[in-house]
């Protein structure tokens, strides 16, 4: 670019040359900030379908997926391998790190690194995606009976979509639309998640908000006076229980809490304590036949173990 | 001495880094997976969170069962009382989990 067609004078020349510097800083500026754009705007790596192949069935009303949110991504693989077996697959997810955890094959969790700033009280936690047909529809109903939208419906590639919300007593939870269908109903085998537990304030009237959004039938199971245990179930399977939070419950919000199927809850805590977790609930034998126990990782989110007797279960006809 | 090239190169510096400052923040708040929770719950890449912290975890007292009934419901005797949820089972007793095993695809 030629500076100068006509003589000019010194002050003249020195401003033109002062002007085609600052376009050519400007322009150097603007290409740097598009480098960073496009490198900090890359699309969310594709996560793994749900199902593979997949298929034409929807449970609406299913925990189909569990997420942890983690401060120590290397320390929960390790926990959560050695414990049940589980193998990861890593990826970016914008920007963070995803790890897939699937168990012969079969994915069962999603892992995110998100490191806690100095001073950051956050408590990792497991979050429970429950199916629906059609997310904005029950993001609306959601809304119309009390709950408060933590992340709007958005769509994951090769996922589907998804919402996170509060419900009105707080317990955090997500619902998503697999694009893939949902897994099928069976047994779940030893390392995989058998069962949901919300844990609240009035399980009778969270029953009504969840049944609002999953049409679930509604069971109340005998229990102790005062302490009220409902079962949620949908296409004739039981699918999460909601109970009243122990009588020590001021220090533990309302919360979802997710069972893995072990063969042996005792022994299961005694490795969770050699991998470094903690038990929250010490074994013990349950409606079901089988000891539970709540355990938490070395980070501190907490979850379940849930012993499963081999013996066929029921399905009862309607 | 002249100092002009001088302030210029200063102003150059200035606009460049205000710019790229200015992209930066608008990429930080841009896209899929970048919404803020704000609260006491933060979110990561979109598809997860933390918790408000807690401390002890609630004690179960005896008698506090959280699983389902494995069959049938053997023993329950309903609890069709007035309730905030809608009931439409009448007698019928609770189901349990799934049985069946995996298929092969």
């Amino acid at each position: 670019m030629r500076a100068e067609i006509h003589p000019r004078s010194s002050d003249s020349r020195s401003s033109n040359r002062s002007a085609i510097l600052f376009r050519r800083g400007v322009l150097v500026a603007l290409l740097a900030a598009a480098g960073i754009a496009t490198a900090s705007a890359e699309p969310l790596a594709l996560l793994p379908a749900l199902v593979a192949p997949a298929s034409q069935e929807h449970h609406v009303g299913k925990v189909i997926f569990v997420e942890l949110v983690t401060p120590d991504m290397a320390a929960a693989k390790q926990f959560y391998g050695g414990l049940f077996g589980w193998t990861f697959t890593d990826m970016q997810a914008g920007g963070l790190d995803y790890a897939d955890a699937s168990l012969s094959g079969h994915p069962v969790a999603g892992l995110i690194q998100r490191k806690l700033a100095a001073g950051e009280h956050r408590q990792p936690a497991w979050l429970s995606f429950i199916a629906v047909r059609d997310v904005d529809a029950t993001n609306k109903e959601a809304v119309a009976h009390g709950a408060k939208v933590m992340y709007s419906p958005h769509n994951l590639p090769n996922r589907g979509r998804e919402a996170v919300f509060a419900d009105p007593q707080g317990a955090i939870f997500a619902v998503l639309t697999s694009s893939s269908g949902d897994p099928e109903d069976v047994m779940a085998a030893p390392g995989e998640w058998i069962w949901s537990s919300l844990i609240t304030t009035n399980p009778d009237t969270a029953a009504a908000f969840y049944q609002t959004l999953f049409d679930y039938e509604i069971f109340e199971l005998p229990g102790k006076p005062g302490m009220q245990h409902l079962m949620f179930a949908s296409d004739n399977y039981a699918r999460a229980g909601a109970n009243s939070l122990p009588s020590d419950k001021a220090i533990t919000p309302p919360h979802w809490l997710n069972y893995v199927r072990v063969d042996d809850t005792a022994a299961m805590t005694s490795k969770v304590i050699a991998l470094g977790g903690k038990v929250l609930v010490e074994p013990r034998m349950d409606r079901h036949g089988g000891k539970v126990a709540v355990v938490a990782d070395p980070s501190g989110a907490p979850f379940g173990l849930m012993e499963w007797p081999n013996a066929e279960t029921k399905e009862v006809s309607k | 001495m002249n100092t002009r090239p001088l302030r210029l190169s200063a102003a150059i510096a200035v606009s460049g880094i205000a710019a790229v400052t200015l992209a930066a923040c608008v990429v930080a708040g841009a896209g899929p997976g970048y919404g803020g929770y704000g609260g006491d719950v933060g979110m990561g890449a979109g598809v997860g969170y933390y918790e408000p912290i807690g401390g002890v975890y609630g004690l179960w007292a005896p008698g506090y069962q959280v699983g389902p009934y494995r069959d049938g419901g053997r023993g329950w005797v309903g609890g069709n009382g007035p309730h905030a949820y809608h009931t439409s089972h009448g007698v019928r007793s609770p189901p349990s989990i799934p049985s069946r095993s995996r298929s092969r695809r």
